[in-house]
Parts: C-alpha cells; structure tokens; sequence
C-alpha cells in the first residue's frame, strides 16, 4: 500500500513540476531585438538568445553562414536554476538592439547582464569574455542585476543601460567597470535612456522624467511627473522629450519645464520610441495607427491605419515613413500625408525595430528570421533563419 | 469563440480587477485587489456553493445504504445500479446534482485565474497582451502598472520562502479532510487517503512554481471554502469526527436537560 502511495505521490509530483515548469503560468518571455546596421554588418539579437552580425551581400548571395566577411553568431546562454524540463543552459531572451562602436557590440539581457563583444574576437570563436579583445561581462561575477529590456547607449566611453531594478548603470566601456549606479528611480525601467551633454533622460513606469548627470548619477533639479506611467522610451528633439503613457497619450515635454507642451490622445499605448523630422513626431501606437503630429503645437497631420498594434518604432528615409505592425505587414508611407506607397506582408508579428539602409529595410520578425525587403517596390529580397547550429 | 470569452468574462474581470487596484493604497493595491475580488467572486457564487454543500452532504448521508447494496449486490453490476438508482430517486436526490453548480463555477474560476496572471504582466510580451484588454476608462489605464509587491511576497514571482506553499498545502488538506468521508470499502478508503495527501502535496508544489499571486487567491478561495463549510456544513466535518460527534452529544443532553 505504501509503495503504491508512493508511486502515485511521483506521478503526481511529475505532472505538478511539468504543468508549472514547462507549461507555466504566463507567456514565455521571447524578446524581440531590433536590428541596427554599422559598417556594413547588420547586429541583431536572435529569440534563441544569439547576437549575430549579417553581411547582407553575403545573405543575398546565399553564401553559407557564417561567410568571411564579417558575419558570426554568438549564443547567449545561462545555467538554469532549480527544476527544469529543459536543458540545464538555457538560452537568454533579448529585447534590446545591439549598440555597436567600431569593433565593439554591446547589449544588455532579460537575464540582467551586460555584454559587450568584439567582432574579431566572435568571429574566431574565442573563448568569452577575451579581456585582451577588450569583452566582458557586467557584473563579472556568477551575478545578475534585474532584467533589462532597452538597449545599452554609449557616449563619451561609457555604456548607459537601464535595468529593472529601477537603476540607470553607467559601465566602463573598455574594460566594464562600474562608474555609477543611480538610486532606484520608481519601478522597473524597461527603457532605452537618452544622453545628450552630459545629461542622462529617463522615463518611468511611475510617471516620471528624471535628468540624472551623465559624471555621477546623481539627479539634477529639472524632473516632471505626469499622471499615469510612461509606457515608451524617451525621444529628445529639439529640446523637448516625447514618450507614450499608459494613460493612451503622447507627451511632449520641453526641458527644464514643469508644465507639458501637449499631449496627443491616441486609441491605446504609444509603445513604440516615436521618431521625429523637419517638426514632425511619427508615433505608433497599440491601435494600430501611425500618427504624424506637429511637434510644437501637437495637432494631428495625418494618421495611416495599420489595422494591427505597432510595437516597433517607425523608420524613416528621405521621403519614406516605414511602419511595421504585429500581423507581420510592412508599410512605406509618403512622408508628407501618411499615403500608402508600398506594403509588404510577412507571415509573423513584428516587433522590434527596424533598420534602413541605402532604401532596404531590415526586419528581425517573431519567427526568429531575419528580412531584407524593398518595401518601397513592394518585395522581399531575402530571409534569413536565425536558427544557426 | 476566445473573443467571446474574452469579451463576456475575462475583460471585465480584468479590468475589475485592475480598477479595484486603484482604489486601494499602492503599497499593498494588487495583493488586496486579489483579496477583495476573490471574497466577492466567492459571495456572488454563494447560492450555488450552498447547492453544492446541500448535494453532496445528501449524498453522505446516503452512504450506509450504498455501502450496504455494495455488499448485497457487489457482484451484480447492473443490478447494483438499479438499486442505488432506486434509493437515490426515493430521497429526491440527483446523484451528479453536486456537479452542476461546480461545473458552472468553473469558468468563473478560469476567468479569474485569468485576469489575475494577465494584470500581473511580468514580461514585456505580457504588458503588450495586456493593452488589447483594457477598456479606456482613465481609472484602469492610470493604475498600470500594477505595483505587485505585498507583504513579503512578489506577486509576479514565485514565493521561494515556502511560507505560502505551506500554507496553501495546508488549507487544502484541511478543507479535502473536512469534506472526505471514510469508507468501509477498503480500496476507496486508500484511495481517498491519496487523494487526501497529494492534492495539498500538489497545490504546494504550484505555490512554488506561479507567480505567488495565483497562490494567494487559492488560499483565500480556500479559507473561505472552510469557513463556509464550518458554518454552513455543521463544523468541521470529518476532520473531527468524534468532536463533532461529542458536541452533538452535548447539544442533545443539553436538549433533554
């Protein structure tokens, strides 16, 4: 009788841990890099946790990966903890775009460490961090500060990253010493920080803009609070901050006032970073709208409808305003009235950035490929899976 | 049909849910909307809980006379049937009448299971899944996001603490315990005595691995599971059976004092 007891207590035990360890009680976090182009090479985070760098001419020529010249993958991965169905390293998720200076890549994990590689060091497949390469690691220990979702930002020799610790870092870039750490502003800061002289925007999940000093950390006078949380990174253009709020507005904020400059009210969150040009703000927003607002005064321009919400921030080009949606369309608008140019159509939501060059965009899409197209003539030139052994 | 679901039970309670948080102080806004919702949900249900209590303390005390048909005719299957069939029909009772108002409490159950790991919204593909929910009342979006500390515990993480799987584990032994009753046959009795241990033994091992969030409205629903029993069902069951024998001595010599 006790045997059987027993018998059945470990089945029932393998059906609890399978049910909470692989079935789990909320969506598994995926991430969703975006894609940033630098020399020539693009730089983007794979959903099974790799920073890899491209060499479009390589991808549309088919050559095997990686090819010579430049490309090379770096897998990511962390020891799982506790009990787990699955293997015991498990791949990091990655939300933030690469940051790339000359030979250096940095990015930050969901798993709360900062890496920064070296291209020739990932290249020939050495051994991480190569020190001598100038890679590391932040925290160099077994240690891990809280996820971090936005990219890293460098200025001046330093990394900026946010964490959700509700803390700014700023890390040696060279060698990944911390220089400073802020004191916890509010909640989690699922952001991507603005530096611009000397001078460290940040946007809260509690409501807040806070300016910290580049040298120290510390807070400067200047903070605004507005009503609800802010849901999007900060932009700065022409002195004034905008970001998407949990209330479903767009703030525009100028430097150093307490009073807002206006807010645009959209269908929900504006998610996306917004991006800005000749005093035009271009915000997407999780109705699935693209709003083209006056920036000084925050009246409506035009809007495109693309029927499904819009997480990744727009891009532009000269004339081209190019907006990704999660049902996978891509759209090319004119500028100047939001007409529609151009789509094309993929068959996987969209969410992280995207990234323009010479008049292709390039799109890391949720099935974990990365896309060249031309969406100004309608077409996809290639794709790329990012699923390499 | 998710649309539906979506659109009847689940953004409602999502977005009840998220509006009580609001109203209650930061600190503790998420922990206590769980509280509150989970004792209102559970009142909302009680004409159906009190069916369901009704249903099976019936069928309880219906059991000497199954037990004694079980030997009479433990070979004859169909015959067996029949008969119980007979008894069940002269006392007017439904033998899967128990069933109903805890099948229909089901997806209230799931809605609010539901809404809870949704506001929770731990990961940023969460937070976006959660804005397709949300209505546009200024109340709801003002609230995100939710602050999900309380007490000791993180609500969108799991309690490593141990403290509420014990607790969840417990609650739950102690409400299966008042509601078991024992067997003569001795194949049930062991059987219900696995049951008794690992359904608390299970829910323990969840507390370990779901947002403690979710484990807290279990315990919440099941305190009230046994208050309810306690008051409504006449004490506490088979969990003391000879004290609750004694007392109802009590009662009856006191009756004839």
């Amino acid at each position: 009788m006790r045997i059987k007891i027993l018998i059945s207590l470990g089945i029932f035990c393998f059906l609890a841990l399978s049910a909470g360890g692989c079935v789990g009680g909320q969506q598994k976090p995926l991430g969703f890099s975006g894609v940033i182009s630098y020399d020539g090479i693009l730089y983007l985070g794979s959903t099974d946790g790799k920073i890899v760098a491209v060499n479009p001419s390589a991808r549309n020529q088919e050559m095997s990966f990686p090819s010579s010249d430049g490309e090379w993958s770096f897998a990511i991965t962390i020891s799982s903890k506790g009990i787990s169905c699955g293997p015991s390293s498990v791949p990091v998720s990655i939300y933030g775009t690469p940051t790339v200076v000359g030979e250096s890549v940095c990015i930050g994990t969901y798993n709360g460490k900062v890496l920064m590689m070296s291209s020739s060091a990932r290249s020939q497949n050495l051994p991480f961090p190569r020190t001598r390469s100038g890679e590391w690691a932040y925290p160099r220990t077994e240690d891990i500060i809280e996820p971090i979702v936005g990219s890293p930002v460098v200025a001046d020799d330093t990394v900026y990253v946010c964490s959700s610790d509700g803390r700014v870092y700023a890390l040696d870039m060279t060698y990944g010493d911390e220089k400073w750490k802020s004191d916890p502003l509010g909640d989690k800061l699922w952001i991507t920080p603005v530096v611009e002289e000397e001078t460290v925007y940040v946007s809260t999940f509690d409501g807040h803009i806070y300016a910290l000093s580049a040298k120290d950390g510390s807070l400067l006078p200047w903070a605004f609070k507005a009503e609800a949380g802010f849901a999007s990174s900060p932009m700065l253009y022409e002195n004034t901050i905008f970001a998407g709020s949990f209330d479903r507005n767009l703030y525009a904020v100028k430097i150093g006032d307490n009073e807002l400059l206006w807010k645009f009210p959209g269908g929900n969150w504006f998610w996306a970073t917004p991006v800005a040009k000749d005093g035009v703000v271009y915000a997407g927003c999780l109705d699935g709208k693209v709003y083209a607002i006056d920036s000084k005064t925050g009246n409506e321009l035009w809007e495109f409808d693309a029927g499904s919400p819009i997480v990744s921030s727009p891009a532009l080009t000269d004339d081209l305003l190019v907006v990704a949606c999660d049902s996978g369309e891509v759209y090319a608008l004119d500028i100047f009235n939001g007409k529609l140019i151009n789509g094309v159509s993929i068959d996987a939501p969209i969410r992280g950035s995207l990234c323009i060059q010479e008049g292709i965009v390039y799109i890391r899409a949720q099935d974990n490929c990365l896309y060249a197209m031309d969406v100004g003539k309608g077409k996809i030139n290639w794709r790329f899976p990012l699923t390499i052994k | 049909m998710a649309n539906l679901w979506n659109l009847i039970i689940l953004d409602p309670m999502l977005n009840g849910l998220i509006a009580l948080s609001s109203l209650l102080p930061k600190a503790v806004e998420f922990g206590l909307a769980i509280i509150i919702l989970t004792v209102v949900v559970r009142l909302i249900l009680t004409p159906l809980t009190l069916r369901q209590l009704k249903s099976t303390k019936a069928m309880q005390s219906m059991q000497p006379k199954i037990q004694e048909l079980q030997k009479k005719y433990g070979k004859n299957k169909q015959k067996l049937q029949q008969e119980m069939m007979k008894v069940y029909k002269e006392a007017g009772v439904n033998p899967i009448g128990c069933m109903w108002p805890m099948l229909i409490q089901f997806p209230i159950w799931i809605a609010l299971y539901q809404s809870i790991m949704k506001a929770l919204a731990t990961t940023p593909e969460n937070l976006l899944d959660l804005s397709q929910h949300l209505y546009s009342w200024q109340i709801v979006n003002q609230a995100l996001p939710l602050n999900s500390h309380f007490l000791w515990l993180d609500l969108g993480q799991p309690d490593h603490t141990l403290i509420l799987a014990i607790l969840v584990g417990g609650t739950t032994w102690v409400q299966q315990k008042m509601t078991t009753a024992p067997s003569v046959d001795p194949r049930q009795q062991s059987m219900s005595s696995m049951m008794l241990l690992m359904m608390p033994f299970m829910f323990g091992m969840f507390c370990l691995m779901f947002p403690s969030g979710l484990p807290l409205f279990w315990l919440v629903s099941t305190v009230i599971g046994i208050a309810t029993q306690y008051f409504i069902g006449g004490g506490w069951g088979y969990l003391r059976p000879s004290s609750t024998k004694q007392s109802a001595l009590g009662r009856g010599s006191k009756r004839a004092l």
